[in-house]
């Protein structure tokens, strides 16, 4: 089977690397979220709702499209 | 595995260990006080069963057994529930049928009975499809 292309893109890893490695569990627990969640958000397993993916930018400290970036062009809905 | 997850394979697990019971112990015994006794000792030991397998999880990861579920376990919840419904719907109408074929009322009590606990043991399977694709 053919995985789904993903049109919302996400920094997360490049993030928690950037934050001292942050870990999973951490992050979970500042956007009060599962580790589990977090892991598909990070894979583009999940979209996050509005208000987790502006905790999570919150989290970091950046802004929401530092975090999450949109790739209209991928979306075959979007033609 | 998440705890959650767990749990969804405790509860499919049981379920369908108890509608196996039910299936071929209960319905060719219900018609007396012996097949009440066996449904209840089914019923009884699922119970005993869900809230010790249950306790003995939450106990390994008794932070993540505290907290509430969060927006995709929710989801996922709810997508597993909509499956289950179905499923149910469907058992229900085909008891229904049942009912008006063999003209016996306790074929589709023993069959409605049967569509519930299949419905939850669907949902249950769906909840663990779910984990495990993540969404």
């Amino acid at each position: 089977m053919v995985p789904p292309q993903l049109t919302i893109t996400n920094t997360i890893r490049k993030l928690r690397f950037e934050h001292g490695e942050m870990t999973q569990q951490d992050l979970a627990e500042r956007v009060r979220v599962t580790r589990q969640t977090i892991n598909a958000i990070e894979l583009g397993k999940y979209s996050p709702s509005l208000e987790v993916a502006f905790r999570i930018a919150t989290a970091f400290g950046a802004r929401l499209e530092d975090v999450f970036s949109y790739d209209s062009a991928q979306d075959p809905q979007s033609r | 595995m998440s705890f959650r997850e767990k749990c969804a394979w405790i509860s499919f697990v049981l379920l369908v260990l108890l509608a196996a019971g039910f299936a071929l112990g209960g319905h060719l015994r219900m018609d007396g006080i012996d097949g009440l006794h066996y449904f209840l000792a089914l019923i009884l030991g699922f119970a005993l069963l869900q809230v010790l397998l249950r306790v003995i999880v939450a106990r390994q990861a008794p932070q993540e057994a505290r907290t509430p579920k969060d927006e995709r376990e929710q989801l996922i919840d709810l997508k597993a529930s909509r499956i289950g419904f179905y499923v149910l719907v469907a058992g229900v109408l085909l008891s229904m049928l049942l009912v008006h074929v063999h003209g016996n009322p306790w074929t589709g009590l023993e069959s409605m009975v049967l569509a519930v606990l299949v419905s939850w043991a669907i949902k249950f399977a769906g909840e663990i499809v779910y984990y495990r694709r993540g969404r």
